[in-house]
């Protein structure tokens, strides 16, 4: 094997990490988005008997939560580092810009996937220091004392302003999974003149499912809760 | 001067092998003290100092585009001629040789032709271990196709771009020594003078393009592969980089320009449109197996090709040719499309084109098997004409193509100037006065690969290392002259662009030295182009700017050479008063208009030995003997 | 004859060192039939009536192979017309009054030598490092040794049909060079001629690329819709397959 930090360090390699990465955190947010349809329900209880069964965890649950935050480093940094690449390699841009049509896939996702990646990684600061680190509200079910996310979740989005945030920036994260998951696939060398445009599609509806999902919750609790 | 072939003895068929172990050879452990320059980076050129730099020799490459990969052998569509007889048709060496000497007209070496046809398997053997990807059967091997006329299965091909697989082969086994250090490339460079130094060739000037410096280079051989010289005519299907400068400076040094009236004129491409024209598009000459050429009857008819009836349509080529059709070869279908225009039944806006019709092959195959069989041809057509040819007959006309004339080279191809060798178009050697289709790569690679590396050794073997340097007073004064034809042209200040006295030139030779040629003519145009010439040293204008990048400057050079080997050209064509190949001098045809030689008087290769500025050249005479061939007359009613 | 008239923008640009731009020119009487690389030597004939300087720009066969023609037209490298080169685009494309940007290719890799004209050695720097296979004229095999299946063989054909005019790179929103790297690379891959050397040809080749200074691939396929050659990026995935493949079994 080359060295890791060349392999790393070369174009097709921070490609890899970046597709790798960015898979995961497909799996991630398919996770998060099936758990977070609890909170569809104006019943408290069965999304907090969820995330408490995730708390019950304890330690693996941490482990989970770094290594989840590596992989969103290291998608970040290859991301950064393609954008800054990006720069570097065409100092002076074209005065007049235009599309090829034809072939191509170049759509509004795929030349903002740095801001649209930027714009979601600050959405995740807010959005983790929000809810993990918010007011630590609780509730006892069946005996067990549990803390009561649903009620800090309703609240929160009670705030338009936070309805609108929320809404903007996961619109963004539709269009970087637009371009982001059949780029994984492209990028890790899968491609296949058979299930190619199917992967393209799929990634189409994961990116409509995912940003529909997410973005449906703060609106239906925003009118469901005034 | 008599000029000795230098062919060797013996049985035809063993004379390479004989020649070869004759040859001296040079030690692998002295190969690294010689330099070779070699300009041109084509087939010929590529493979040559791909090959050469593989054998040990350093190399210095010098090409007058960006890169390498793309020399003018790039272009050629159909394929490329090999003896392999895979498909079992009765293919061998012999009918390959054979083939090429009838087709040539018998004005080429029985010798140089068989080698030819010995070593193009040792070609395809070659490029596909280069892992070019020739057209393969279904179960795995080659496939052949016949073409040009061929009666047996032996082109092989790589879609309609065998010209460009083949130069890019060449070309990574060129960048595969570039890596090794053992050839070092000179890109947008261009050769401007040699200099010979004691009787041999001992270095080059260059022009380098992008700073304008002029630059010498010293080795200890120099070999020339830079191709042919169509675009004297302007109007050629060659690049508009392709040029004739390199060979004609060492012609100007001393190397005889052997057969400069043999010339091809390829009868499928796209007519000019207008005259702005830069450039003629060939289409690939298989359009004529399903499409056939005509005219109307009536003089000057204007109506659309559809509206005009069966019965006032003249299918001259099927009519005059029964036998062989629209299928008879290159030269034959040419003079008659000019024959055809010239009586007033040309079509389209200029009148300068003949119909290539579809209507009986889509009627008779189907449009969807046409358009397996020519799609690709027709999209081309249509993308530069706007017309479709499903549709609407294609308008075609004749261009100048190819040119079997070059500097006169020996069995070795080596010039008569020791020490400069002369490989593919640029040398006159194996297609005498008339190539045929999927020739030209078989001729450029053969060169390259396999015919220089032997030869030159013996040569540098011979001569030894010459340790020339470039401060020596032969390079300094080929240098001095090169800075003053470049000044002296920027100083002229005149009104007239190069583009313009090019295409003046173009017209001048295309009308009086083209497809069919008389004394009156080749005389008007002897007269006429010294006149020309005057003009150009007296009214050309060219931005003055010789330090950097100056198409126009660099055209102008070019330019300034043409009007010398236009008048060459046809100071040769008049020499010749017999017909032959792409040669047809009207005085003597047969009786149906057919070309006709006259092997008593001029079996022979026409050498131009240059005497100096406005002095007539020397003519020098290499006969040919023919005894393996019988001499025919090429009939194809 | 339908002629036009038209309002052409060009980058004008005296050498590598100096900063260059847009130079407006009104061009009339051009011609529908016209190519537009004719229409261009229209124009420089005019300037050189008029005692200006001709606009250098790259071209030599001007039938769409030999790959020296490099212009960004209206944005898109060899401009609108999908599958040709510049060389192959004509005039009927544009209407009367039209206005047409011409730029060069951008990229840090290329630099602009003058006006129009970049320089691509690049290019052949990338293919020094290891697009060939390692063979010397004379010891070949026979042509027919070695079966490859016609599907094998016209993919490989595929591949090898660039034409090395760097549109992918031009093209590029990252001025990356993938297309173009792995386009010989995929020929190699897949011929059984190339299998040797397989694994070291695609690690030089991809360090050679990085180290010229493109940028990397960001899978939006401009390069794809731009070539004239129309070389899928699927070449591109089976680059990266043979890069990790090589990279992780390397010794």
């Amino acid at each position: 094997m080359l060295p890791l930090s060349k392999i790393l360090g070369s174009s097709v390699g921070k490609k890899y990490v970046m597709a790798l990465t960015g898979l995961a955190m497909v799996f991630f947010l398919l996770e998060h988005l099936l758990g977070n349809f609890l909170l569809y329900s104006t019943d408290p209880v069965p999304y907090n008997q969820y995330g408490h069964f995730l708390i019950s965890f304890g330690n693996i649950l941490i482990v989970a939560e770094f290594v989840l935050i590596a992989i969103l480093l290291a998608h970040v940094v290859s991301g950064i580092s393609v954008a800054l690449g990006k720069k570097a390699a065409r100092p002076s841009g074209y005065r007049q810009s235009g599309d090829a049509g034809g072939a191509s896939k170049k759509t509004f996702a795929s030349t903002t996937m740095i801001y649209s990646g930027l714009l979601t990684f600050i959405f995740l600061v807010i959005h983790i220091k929000t809810f993990k680190y918010g007011p630590e509200y609780a509730m006892t079910v069946d005996g067990v004392v549990m803390r009561d996310l649903h009620k800090l979740v309703w609240e929160t989005f009670s705030n338009p302003v936070y309805v609108v945030w929320y809404v903007g920036t996961l619109l963004f994260l539709g269009f970087h999974l637009r371009h982001g998951f059949w780029s994984t696939f492209q990028s890790m060398g899968g491609n296949h003149p058979r299930y190619s445009p199917l992967i393209h599609s799929v990634g189409i509806f994961i990116a409509v499912v995912l940003a529909a999902g997410f973005i449906g919750i703060p609106i239906w609790i925003y009118f469901t809760g005034a | 001067m008599t000029l000795d072939s230098k062919t060797p003895d013996g049985p035809l068929a063993e004379k390479w092998d004989k020649h070869k172990f004759d040859l001296k050879l040079v030690n692998p452990a002295n190969k690294r003290k010689y330099t070779v320059i070699v300009v041109g980076t084509g087939l010929a050129g590529g493979a040559a100092a791909a090959s050469l730099g593989e054998m040990g020799y350093n190399v210095l490459n010098f090409c007058i585009q960006d890169s390498a990969r793309r020399a003018h052998s790039i272009a050629a569509q159909g394929g490329i001629n090999a003896a392999k007889n895979y498909p079992n048709d009765g293919d061998s060496i012999w009918r390959l040789f054979y083939d090429t000497v009838k087709g040539g007209d018998y004005r080429s070496r029985e010798a140089n032709v068989y080698r030819l046809a010995q070593v193009s398997n040792n070609i395809i053997d070659q490029c596909v271990a280069q892992g070019v990807p020739f057209a393969r059967e279904y179960g795995g091997l080659l496939d052949n196709r016949s073409f040009g006329g061929a009666q047996v299965s032996r082109t092989f091909y790589a879609r309609g771009q065998t010209g460009q697989q083949l130069l890019l082969g060449a070309y990574s086994s060129l960048m595969r020594q570039v890596e090794t250090g053992k050839v070092k490339m000179f890109p947008r460079y261009e050769m401007l003078d040699l200099v010979v130094k004691d009787g041999h060739a001992k270095g080059i000037v260059t022009r380098n393009l992008v700073t304008g410096e002029i630059k010498s280079f010293a080795g200890d051989a120099v070999v020339l592969a830079t191709g042919g010289y169509g675009n004297v005519f302007y109007l050629s299907t060659n690049a508009k980089n392709s040029n004739a400068t390199a060979a004609w400076r060492c012609h100007k040094r001393g190397a005889l320009f052997a057969n400069p009236c043999y010339t091809q004129i390829h009868p499928t491409c796209i007519p000019v449109s207008g005259d702005y024209q830069s450039k003629l598009t060939l289409m690939s000459e298989s359009l004529r197996n399903d499409g056939r050429v005509w005219v109307p009857k009536k003089k000057g008819d204007t109506r659309k090709p559809n509206e005009i009836p069966e019965d006032e349509r003249d299918y001259y080529l099927e009519r005059r040719y029964p036998s062989f059709g629209n299928l008879v070869p290159r030269d034959v279908a040419s003079r008659n499309a000019k024959n055809a225009c010239d009586e007033g039944k040309g079509v389209g806006d200029t009148g300068l084109a003949v119909y290539l019709d579809f209507a009986n092959a889509i009627e008779r195959m189907g449009e969807d098997t046409v358009r397996d069989k020519y799609g690709n041809l027709f999209d081309m057509y249509e993308r530069i004409t706007g017309e479709n040819p499903y549709k609407v007959p294609m308008r075609i006309f004749p261009a100048v193509h190819y040119t079997m004339g070059g500097l006169w080279v020996d069995y070795n191809l080596m010039s008569n100037v020791p020490g400069l060798f002369v490989l593919g178009e640029a040398n006159f050697s194996d297609h005498g006065a008339n190539r045929l289709g999927a020739s030209a790569l078989m001729q450029g690679l053969a060169d390259g690969y396999f015919v220089i590396p032997y030869t030159l050794g013996d040569y540098l073997a011979n001569a030894g290392v010459s340790g020339t340097a470039i401060d020596s007073v032969e390079f300094q004064d080929a240098e001095e002259e090169v800075n003053a034809q470049i000044d002296k042209l920027l100083s002229i200040n005149g009104k007239k662009t190069v583009t313009d006295f090019s295409r003046q030139l173009g017209l001048n030779l295309w009308n009086n030295v083209g497809m069919a040629r008389n004394e009156k003519g080749l005389n008007t145009a002897l007269k006429e182009i010294p006149e020309l010439k005057t003009e150009f040293w007296s009214e050309l204008k060219v931005p003055n700017d010789k330090a950097s990048l100056n198409k126009n400057l660099e055209f102008a050079t070019r330019v300034a050479d043409y009007f010398e080997l236009a008048e060459l050209m046809a100071r040769d064509a008049l020499e010749r008063t017999e017909s032959c190949g792409g040669h047809f001098r009207e005085e003597s045809q047969t009786e149906e208009g057919e070309a006709l030689r006259d092997d008593e008087n001029f079996s022979h290769v026409t050498a131009w030995e240059y005497t100096g500025e406005g002095k007539a050249p020397n003519l020098h005479k290499e006969s040919l003997e023919f005894k393996n061939v019988k001499l025919t007359q090429r009939s194809y009613k | 004859m339908e002629t036009m008239t038209l309002n052409l923008k060009v980058w004008r640009q005296k050498d590598t060192n100096s900063t260059g731009g847009l130079v407006a020119y009104t061009l009339e009487t051009v011609s529908t039939h016209m190519s537009f690389l004719e229409m261009l030597d229209v124009l420089n004939e005019k300037l050189l009536a008029e005692d200006g300087d001709p606009i250098e720009f790259d071209n030599d066969c001007r039938e769409g192979i030999c790959g020296m023609c490099s212009l960004v037209i209206n944005g898109v490298a060899h401009g609108p017309w999908n599958g040709a080169a510049t060389c192959q685009l004509h005039m009927r494309e544009y209407k009367d009054g039209d206005t047409i940007t011409i730029e060069p290719w951008r990229a840090q890799a290329f630099p602009v030598i003058k006006d129009l004209v970049v320089d691509r050695t690049a290019f052949d720097r990338i293919i020094s490092a290891g697009g060939y296979v390692s063979m010397n004229a004379g010891g070949a095999p026979d042509a027919n040794a070695i079966p490859i299946s016609k599907s094998v063989a016209d993919e490989a054909m595929d591949a090898a049909s660039c034409i090395g005019c760097a549109a992918c790179v031009a093209a590029c929103p990252n001025a990356s060079a993938s297309l173009f790297t792995a386009a010989k690379i995929s020929q190699l891959a897949l011929l059984p001629q190339g299998h040797p050397e397989r694994a070291e040809r695609v690690l030089l080749m991809v360090e050679q690329m990085d180290s010229e200074g493109f940028g990397d691939c960001s899978n939006h396929a401009e390069c794809e819709a731009v070539c004239p050659k129309q070389i899928s990026i699927s070449h591109i995935a089976r680059m990266k397959r043979e890069y990790m493949k090589a990279a992780l079994m390397a010794k």
